[in-house]
Order: C-alpha cells, then sequence, then structure tokens
C-alpha cells in the first residue's frame, strides 16, 4: 500500500468531494463526518484488492462509506436508533406540494443534518441512493414499516422548515 | 415559483459534494501508515504451536519411557492372562479423538515501450518522429486583469521506437493561463498497440505578487486515441504537472487553477482494449497569502469517447470566458459539483474565468468524432474565488462555482487508478478462485477419553478410561455456504486403566516358568508379548495362593496415526462465529504399542489390529479472531470398531479438540 500512495492520492483526490458530501448529509455535525470520512477512506484503502471490478468503483466507494455511516451511527446511538414504529394513522401524511424558491444547497444540508439521525439516514437512503423501503430495512435491520414511517416523519419535518421559510420570506 | 414535491426539492443535493479539509488527507495517510498487525497471526501461530507442544509432549515422553522400560523388548517372551469367564469378555480399551472442524500502468510520463504503429491523428502510418513541444504564449496584462498563456502541445510519436512522447513545459508569468492540450493518436487496424501519452509540466511560479485579480491556471488538455479494429489495445495516458508557487501573494482575489482535461476517444470494434490514464497532480504552494479570497482549483476532467470516425484530437483551449455567476458575499466555502453532461459534443471544454467583462470564449478544437458514446463529466471545484470588493469595480474578476467544467470519464477515473487496478487485473483470476475461501487448514490439539459404558472388566477388573492427547491437522474444502469436506491427518492414542491386576513376574522366580503356566491354561489367550510377566485374573490367583503373585496397575496405550474424512454442515453462521456439525469415518494405523504394569513395560498388546476404522461425529464452534484466522473448540466423539482382533470389541471415545484454523 505504501508504493501505493500516490495511486491513493488521486483516488482521493478525485473522490473525495463527492465522499465528504455524502458524509456530511449523514452526520449531524461536521467533526463526526470528518471521523467517519477519515475511516472509511481508510477502509477503502485496505481493501480495494476486494474491488472486482463489478460496477462503478464510485458506486463501491459509496457502499463501503455508507455502511461505514450506518455503523457509526448505531454505534453512537444503539438504544434508539430505529425503533420508531410504523403508526399507519399518523404516518401516511398527504405530501402536500410546495410552492418554493429555490434553495441553496447549504441551507438544504442544514435541513437534512437537522433531522433526527434515524429519520435522516432512512431520506438519505430514500432519495438520494433510490433505496427501496425494503432495502432500507434489511440495511438498517428495521422493518419496511419503520422504514416508511421514518421517511414519512422526515419529510413532514422538511417541509416545515422549507415553508418557514417561504413564510419568512413572504413576510 | 413552481410546485415541488420534497423530494424534488433536495433532489438538488444527490450529488452535493464538498472538498474536504486538507488535514483529512494527512489523517489517513497517518492511519494508512500504522504498521499492520500482523504479528498478530504470528502470536496465533506461536500459541498454536505451543500448545501442541504441550500436549504432545506427555505423550512423547511417556512414549520414550516406556520403551526405556522396555529395555530387552527384543525378548520375545510371552506373557499369558487367564480370562476371567465370569468377566464377560476382556475388552481393552482403546480410544482415540477425532476431530473435526470447517473451517500501472502509472502515470509514465512516456517511457514505456509500446508498439506504436501509429497512423495517429492524422492518418498517417509512416510517421517517424514528431515532437511538438509546448508553446507558450504568455500574456501579461499589468493592468487589472488575467494574462494567458497557451501552450498547445502536441505528442511525439515514434513508430517502432515504441515511444509516445508529448512534453510541454509552460511557463508563466504573474497572471497567467496555460493550456496544454495533447491530441491523441489513432490507430487503425492494428494489434496489439499501446499508445502511451504524457504531459509533463512544471511552473515555477516565484514571488508573484498580483493585486486585485489574478487567476493561474494551467490546463492540460490530452486526448487519446481512437483505436479501430484492434484486438488488444492499451493506451495509456499520463499527465504529470507540478506547479511550485511561492511566496504568491494575490490580493483580493486570486485563483488558482489547475485543469486536466482529458479526453479520451476510445476504439471500436475492440475484443480486449484497456485503455488506461493516469493523472498525477502535484501542487505545491508555499508561502500563499491571500488578502481576501484565494482558492485552489483544482480539475481534472476526462472525457471518454468511442468514435467510429477518426478522431483528430488536437485541441487548443483558450481560456476567456464569462463569468455567469458572482461568488460575491460567500465565505470561503468551497464547492464542488459534480455534473454529467451527456452528449455532449465537445471534447473537452474549460472555462477560464480571466475577465469579468469578457464574454469571449475560444475553444479551438479540432475534432471530427461521430461521438457515440456517454460522456461523463466530473467535476472536482476544490474552490471559488470571491471578489469580496465586486461592489468596487466591476472589472475584479469573479470566480464563478462553475466557471469550469471538466469531463471525467467512468474508464478514465478507472484507469487513473492503474496503480492499484492494473496490477490486481492479472491477479483477478486467482482471486476469484480463493474469493470465497474455500479451503482452510487447521492445526488443533486436545485430550481425549475412552469410556467404559459396558463395564467391561479385564482380567476381573473393570476397566477404567485414560486420558490422552492427540493433535494433527486437517484441511477443509468449501462446497457451498453451508456444506464442507475435509480430511488430514492426526496422531490419536488411545489408553486404558486396569487396576488391581494380578501376575506373576517369572524375572524373580527361576522355578516358575511361564510355559509351565501356559502348558496348565491352554486356553488362555496371550494380549502381552513380554513372558518375564503372567498376568492372572482374580480367580485365577485365588486358586493359585501363590506368594508370587503380585498386582499393580496395568496401562495399556495405542497409539494410531489417523486418517478422517468427514462432510461438514454449517448449521449456524453469524458475523464472526460459526457452528457446524461434522461427521464421517476415519481409518488409523498402529504406531505405537505399549502394556505397562506399575510404569513398567511389559511388551505390547499382541491383540492390537494393526488398522482400525470407525465413525466420528463432532461439532466445531469457530470464532474469527483476526482476518482469516479463527479458532475452534471442537467437542467429538469417536467410535472404534474391533481395534483388537481377537475380540469383539467397541469403544467410544470422547475429546475435545483446540485449535487454529485458517482459511484463504
Amino acid at each position: 500500500m505504501q508504493n501505493n500512495r500516490e495511486g491513493q492520492l488521486k483516488i482521493y483526490q478525485l473522490f473525495s468531494p463527492v465522499l465528504y458530501g455524502i458524509c456530511l448529509k449523514y452526520m449531524k455535525n461536521e467533526d463526526d463526518a470528518k471521523d467517519v470520512f477519515q475511516e472509511a477512506f481508510v477502509i477503502v484503502f485496505q481493501k480495494i484488492s476486494q474491488y472486482k471490478f463489478e460496477g462503478s468503483f464510485e458506486g463501491w466507494l459509496k457502499r463501503i462509506f455508507i455502511n461505514k455511516l450506518i455503523e457509526t451511527l448505531n454505534k453512537k446511538k444503539k438504544e434508539s436508533f430505529f425503533l420508531d414504529v410504523f403508526d399507519p394513522d399518523t404516518d401516511f401524511i398527504e405530501e402536500e406540494e410546495l410552492e418554493t424558491i429555490p434553495i441553496e444547497k447549504e441551507k438544504l444540508l442544514e435541513y437534512i443534518r437537522d433531522l433526527p439521525d434515524q429519520y435522516r439516514t432512512v431520506f438519505n437512503l430514500y432519495v438520494f441512493e433510490h433505496m427501496k423501503h425494503k432495502e432500507i430495512a434489511e440495511l438498517l435491520k428495521i422493518s419496511e414499516g419503520t422504514s416508511k414511517s421514518n421517511l414519512n416523519r422526515a419529510k413532514g419535518i422538511l417541509q416545515k422548515r422549507i415553508l418557514s421559510i417561504k413564510n419568512f420570506k413572504i413576510a | 415559483m413552481k410546485k415541488h414535491k420534497i423530494e424534488d426539492i433536495f433532489s438538488s443535493l444527490e450529488d452535493f459534494s464538498s472538498v474536504p479539509p486538507p488535514e483529512l488527507w494527512a489523517g489517513i495517510e497517518e492511519k494508512l501508515d500504522k504498521p499492520k498487525k500482523k504479528k498478530r497471526v504470528i502470536l496465533w501461530w506461536s500459541a498454536a504451536a505451543c500448545l501442541l507442544l504441550c500436549l504432545s509432549l506427555p505423550a512423547v515422553l511417556s512414549d520414550s519411557g516406556n520403551k526405556i522400560g522396555n529395555g530387552t523388548s527384543l525378548e520375545k517372551n510371552n506373557v499369558v492372562l487367564d480370562e476371567n469367564k465370569n468377566g464377560e469378555n476382556h475388552k481393552k480399551s482403546t480410544s482415540t479423538e477425532d476431530q473435526n472442524s470447517e473451517n500501472n500502468n502509472e502515470g509514465i510520463l512516456n517511457t514505456d515501450s509500446e508498439k506504436v504503429t501509429n497512423p495517429t491523428n492524422n492518418s498517417i502510418v509512416n510517421q517517424t518522429k514528431e515532437t511538438a513541444v509546448a508553446e507558450n504564449n504568455s500574456e501579461t496584462e499589468n493592468t487589472s486583469k488575467t494574462a494567458r498563456s497557451k501552450s498547445n502541445v502536441s505528442k511525439s510519436n515514434i513508430i517502432n521506437s515504441n515511444t509516445n512522447q508529448a512534453v510541454a513545459d509552460g511557463k508563466t508569468a504573474k497572471e497567467k493561463n496555460d493550456q496544454f492540450s495533447v491530441s491523441g493518436n489513432q490507430k487503425i487496424n492494428s494489434e496489439k498497440q499501446i499508445s502511451n501519452q504524457a504531459v509533463a509540466v512544471k511552473n515555477y511560479n516565484s514571488a508573484k505578487e498580483n493585486r486585485f485579480n489574478s487567476a493561474d491556471k494551467n490546463q492540460l488538455n490530452a486526448s487519446e486515441t481512437q483505436k479501430l479494429n484492434t484486438e488488444k489495445n492499451n493506451s495509456n495516458q499520463a499527465v504529470a504537472v507540478k506547479s511550485y508557487d511561492s511566496e504568491k501573494q494575490n490580493r483580493f482575489n486570486s485563483a488558482e487553477k489547475n485543469q486536466f482535461n482529458t479526453s479520451e476517444n476510445k476504439k471500436s470494434n475492440n475484443e480486449k482494449g484497456n485503455s488506461n490514464q493516469a493523472v498525477a497532480f502535484k501542487n505545491y504552494t508555499s508561502g500563499k497569502q491571500n488578502g481576501f479570497n484565494s482558492a485552489g482549483k483544482n480539475q481534472f476532467s476526462e472525457n471518454e469517447k468511442r468514435n467510429l470516425d477518426k478522431v483528430l484530437a488536437e485541441k487548443t483551449f483558450t481560456g476567456k470566458t464569462t463569468n455567469s455567476f458572482n461568488s460575491t458575499s460567500k465565505t470561503q466555502l468551497p464547492n464542488s459539483v459534480f455534473e454529467n453532461n451527456l452528449n455532449s459534443n465537445a471534447n473537452n471544454v474549460a472555462l477560464n474565468p480571466s475577465k469579468t467583462n469578457s464574454t469571449e470564449r475560444k475553444p479551438n478544437m479540432l475534432s471530427e468524432n461521430k461521438k457515440e458514446t456517454l460522456d461523463r463529466t466530473q467535476k472536482s471545484e476544490n474552490a471559488i474565488a470571491e471578489n469580496t470588493q465586486k461592489n468596487n469595480s466591476k472589472n475584479n474578476e469573479v470566480l464563478t462555482k462553475q466557471d469550469s467544467i471538466q469531463l471525467i470519464e467512468l474508464q478514465n477515473i478507472q484507469s487513473g487508478l492503474a496503480t492499484f487496478l492494473e496490477p490486481r487485473e492479472k491477479e483477478k483470476k486467482p482471486k476469484t478462485a480463493s474469493s470465497g475461501e474455500k479451503w482452510a487448514v487447521e492445526v488443533f490439539a486436545g485430550v481425549a477419553s475412552s469410556e467404559n459404558y459396558k463395564n467391561d472388566k479385564t482380567l476381573g477388573n473393570v476397566n477404567d478410561s485414560k486420558q490422552s492427547n492427540s493433535y494433527g491437522v486437517k484441511t477443509k474444502y468449501k462446497l457451498n455456504k453451508k456444506w464442507a469436506v475435509g480430511s488430514g491427518f492426526k496422531i490419536n492414542e488411545l489408553g486404558q486403566s486396569v487396576a488391581n491386576v494380578s501376575y506373576i513376574s517369572t524375572k524373580n522366580n527361576a522355578f516358575l516358568g511361564t510355559s509351565d503356566y501356559l502348558i496348565q491354561n491352554a486356553t488362555v489367550p496371550q494380549i502381552a508379548t513380554n513372558e518375564s510377566y503372567v498376568l492372572v485374573s482374580n480367580t485365577t490367583r485365588n486358586a493359585l495362593n501363590s506368594n508370587n503373585v503380585q498386582s499393580g496397575n496395568l496401562d495399556q496405550s495405542l497409539k494410531y496415526i489417523e486418517m478422517p474424512l468427514e462432510v461438514s454442515y454449517a448449521v449456524f453462521s453469524k458475523n464472526k462465529a460459526s457452528i457446524s456439525l461434522n461427521t464421517g469415518g476415519f481409518v488409523g494405523k498402529l504406531i505405537g504399542n505399549s502394556i505397562a504394569i506399575d510404569g513398567t513395560s511389559i511388551g505390547e498388546n499382541a491383540n492390537a489390529n494393526s488398522f482400525v476404522y470407525g465413525p466420528t461425529l463432532s461439532s466445531t464452534v469457530q470464532y474469527r479472531v483476526y482476518k482469516k484466522t479463527n479458532i475452534f473448540v471442537e467437542p467429538a466423539m469417536n467410535y472404534y470398531m474391533n481395534p483388537l482382533s481377537s475380540q469383539s470389541f467397541n469403544q467410544f471415545q470422547w475429546g475435545l479438540n483446540f485449535g487454529l484454523n485458517v482459511s484463504f
């Protein structure tokens, strides 16, 4: 590995922005994001020999990062993480279509990071990784219902935040 | 205002990227530099070896002791025993134990040897040597705006000399925008062609002082080759750029950009083609002082295209561009945006903001390509230069968020990782073969104890179990996730103790020979080979009522080398732990045979069969302690069938083995 340091640097330079972006989306605070980012990159370089040219390299990297992020989040909140139970009465909220002005990415990122860990994780996996609830449930070891519930609640929170901006701007 | 769903609103974050702080790489390097804990493996192996040694030592010592005690074992005297008919059968138990367990292309600056029958982009086949190096046009505008310099570099292609070289050396002035464009090679109807292209750029800037705005850009555009009708083509492209800036002082706005645009036009009709591109980039900046905002921008872009037509891949970019976006009041949050441009007809587009008011952009690109492919764009923007004094002058240069678009293609990304992936491609086949950790090797040692469930008696005395040791190696082959087969070798010792055995030692009695006794007891079977001792049963002892009859503890041990053949089924496997059930059979060959009374050898058991066999059943509890190294505990049960020739005698044996398992 030592001899491949230049190669590692190349990979780092090429992929670090997008991978760091993922870390920022999943972790609430930046220090945690940095820690996971470093640890995950170390794993990447240690396990790079396991990349079998199946699928894109970037996809492989992302999977490692997401697994690491979820592992970290699970460690942080072992007791309360993903304990939400799906409640059909409250969790099937009709999603509204919002009239909104374009919002800066930084702001959107802030909203996501303000979400509770479990909601944020499900939201990220569903919206950005395009995973189905079944896949999310398997990955997070939760039920599909919980996954749906978390997603709906996350959306609800985000919806409120966005509406509050709009109101604020109108006012 | 449009109506959006929440997902739509946030979908802009899908490709969100952000440049990590530079210190993170240092942290990663530090972690990578930590010595690997291979010592742990050595430690485990040492522990296993010690365990083996400790367990086998008593066996070895006792064995040698017996042999010493035997002394004149060449004496072929017969020891005779009287069989107690009331005691059912004389059985000698043997015990065994069986164990089952499961278990670069580098960014070379074109020194590579290659066969370049390169018709090149000019479609000239027999071109001998073509070198075009570096035109640097630098313009300096001292007033307020940027200066740019252009460097057009074309490669040198040497046919049959196996090198293609393109060297560009650009030296820039204070404010500069250097572009290097390297055209590619085209290969037609050639087999096994490799073209390497390398561009090296070094920029040395010293004592740079820019007022207001400065943009320092280096661009390398390398467009690589098209190969038609080739079978094996390797196209390696390496771009190395070093830029040294020292004591750079920029006021207000400074942007330093290094751009690498590599466009690769890929071959068509290739069966096996590798296109590798390595981009090496080093940027050393020292003593940089920026008054307000500074940004370093590194951009890598690679563009890959598959063309059916010839590619004239000579491109020249002039970086006079427009800034459509003013990153005015934002702080130094570096942004990086990844975008994908599909079906872009431009091989490479670089927008270099040099003047705010100038909206001039001159992409001089000569490319007649039929583009069939997707162009994937990846942009890495490391920084955005900001103009904090934008209100003062429109002429200040402002770098936009999207002031530069760079294309990077997936394949080039992979090829950019040539240092990793190229060697591994070769290893790919063997790796896939062993990817599932099909094989496992085990070393183990354990204790075993034979059990006398039938209350068998010898010479009228109950047989007691005797603990013995076993050790060995085993190999397993995984058939699938659940099933495995295994075999190996094991040294096992069976033991049996019989307390208060009566015997007559003829050594001390000159008047009584064993032959006398044998004559009198013709039906007495012979169990030991030393005639100096006559074993007698309890009933005979009472009958003899002789003072010569002594009693002592009779110990027997039979040592076997066994070869088990087992089938394993994994009943549980989670994380690092696994449990499996093993069953099968074994055959063993007798390699040691001794009988001792009160520690004194009296010869061998004459009835021991040379070979034994039997079924075995065991369960392995295994735990992965380090990478591919596992420890395991294995309770086992063996059943020995007819270890003795003259008797119908089978024996159970329980065992508990400990060991190490390494899978690969």
